[in-house]
């Protein structure tokens, strides 16, 4: 039976009529039409349904809708301040990360959510790597990617160093 | 729709009062953690007749504790909390705990939890073979008493273990073990999310001479129904001053104590090969956090 829960996503809050066994991938792509995050494999393998919730990368395909109330939630249609793109987004554009696109907004999700939790260091390839060791490229296109990493890391450290 | 069926979620504010649900829904009901195993479950249809998911979010679970016997870690504790948890992050000991939970994505890390990646009864999982090795223990709640059961006597076979329908596992308690003590995790995989083709789990403890007072060596990942204690690899370590003749040798016997799976992901000789290399390098690291000096042993893990 639906129920009516309360969910805060990219600084709305929203309220929407959801079944107990709804993920909030569900939610996003179904309800709200936010189809940044992709459906593939639904059970948390592949990371193209990655969205950040408390700041933290989750698989959205295993977040039941339910358990999300209370927390804030974003998605990659969330990071643009206006016609401004997030610094990771910008990054992927220019390193040419993306191929056939269908990973690109997991990517950027799980780079947003490690740049934003780890420090101001330049990040060395192992590292940047195993922040998107959850995330699959089928197009391998990996190392463009990692690139994009390195690119907005390297322009946060300039940021702050400007303070 | 894989879980369709699901008519009810609910969000116990307790421990009493998930087991009063659990007492009145039977089977019907399902608990949960982070749910990150649930899906691969109902995706392959063997979930069975569920239609109340549990929730233990609201429980009060999530939480690290040093005790003065050990640390004692909340049944919905994450892997990441777990992972940022002082004595984790610090102890020689807690070695294995801290290897084990590198291997997950950030995203597993995230959502899943300590208490759902032991009471799933998965001999592939990481944690439970690290914590096995740590002579770790849970504690189950129950309608009439609370109790504790070591890991050794927890897992029956794949996806059974000895809980009651109606008792909830509520923490995992890892005793505070002797001083000379190091623990060490490693993992075979062939990507980030996938589970164990095979792991290995050991603690060693050495006394003021260097000799090893105590062993364990647990092995997981498709080597058994349920991870395995490899006693005839302590056995070679008991009572030795260790050597890299005798951690070589150590390993070799695990074959002894396994009886590995032939499976498309990798044939039973190839996990025994590997089981016989991990035991050795596992006991290296471990020992390494000690500051172990093997004669003849460079430092260097290999």
């Amino acid at each position: 039976m639906k129920q009516i829960i309360h969910l805060d996503i990219n600084g709305e809050a929203q309220d929407i009529a959801v079944e107990p066994y709804h993920t909030l991938l569900q939610v996003l792509r179904d309800e709200l039409g936010l189809i940044g995050a992709k459906k593939g494999c639904d059970t948390g393998g592949c990371g193209c349904c990655t969205v950040l919730v408390n700041g933290k990368a989750v698989y959205s395909c295993m977040v039941f809708a339910m358990t999300a109330q209370g927390k804030t939630i974003t998605t990659v249609e969330g990071l643009a301040d206006g016609a401004t793109l997030d610094p990771v987004q910008q990054a992927f554009i220019e390193a040419g990360a993306v191929q056939c696109g269908y990973c690109t907004c997991g990517m950027i999700m799980s780079a947003k959510a490690y740049l934003s939790s780890d420090g101001s260091h330049l990040p060395g390839d192992l590292e940047m790597r195993q922040a998107i060791a959850g995330n699959l490229c089928r197009c391998t296109g990996y190392q463009k990617i990692v690139d994009a990493i390195r690119l907005a890391a390297s322009r946060r450290m300039e940021t702050s160093a400007k303070g | 729709m894989a879980f369709a069926g699901v008519k009810e979620f609910l969000q116990p504010g307790s421990g009493r009062e998930a087991v009063d649900l659990l007492a009145k829904l039977g089977d019907r009901a399902v608990v949960l953690g982070g749910g990150t195993f649930l899906h691969g479950l109902a995706a392959r249809g063997v979930l069975g007749e569920v239609d109340t998911f549990i929730d233990l979010q609201k429980a009060g679970f999530s939480l690290v504790k040093s005790e003065r016997s050990g640390l004692a870690i909340g049944a919905t504790t994450t892997f990441t909390e777990l992972a940022e948890a002082e004595p984790v992050r610090t102890s020689l000991e807690l070695g294995a705990v801290r290897d084990a939970l590198q291997y997950p994505p950030p995203q597993i890390r995230n959502m899943a939890t300590v208490g759902g990646c032991v009471a799933s009864a998965t001999p592939l999982f990481d944690l439970p073979v690290a914590f096995m090795a740590l002579d770790g223990s849970v504690k189950a709640l129950g309608p009439r008493a609370t109790r504790d059961i070591g890991l050794h006597k927890f897992y029956l076979d794949y996806f059974e273990h000895v809980l009651e329908r109606t008792e909830l596992l509520t923490e995992v308690l890892l005793p505070k073990l002797p001083s000379g003590s190091a623990s060490a995790f490693l993992k075979l995989e062939t990507n980030a999310n996938d589970l164990a083709l095979l792991n290995v789990a050991v603690r060693v403890t050495l006394d003021e001479s260097g000799t090893c007072r105590e062993v364990r060596v647990v092995v997981g990942g498709g080597v058994g129904k349920v991870p395995v204690r490899a006693v005839s690899c302590e056995d070679v370590l008991k009572g030795q001053r260790p050597t890299p003749a005798l951690l070589q040798e150590s390993g070799d016997v695990v074959s002894l104590d396994i009886h590995p799976v032939d499976d498309h992901r990798a044939s039973a000789k190839y996990r025994t090969a590997v089981a016989k290399v991990y035991v050795r390098r596992a006991l290296q690291r471990a020992l390494t956090r000690l500051g172990a000096s093997l004669d003849g042993h460079n430092g260097q893990e290999s």
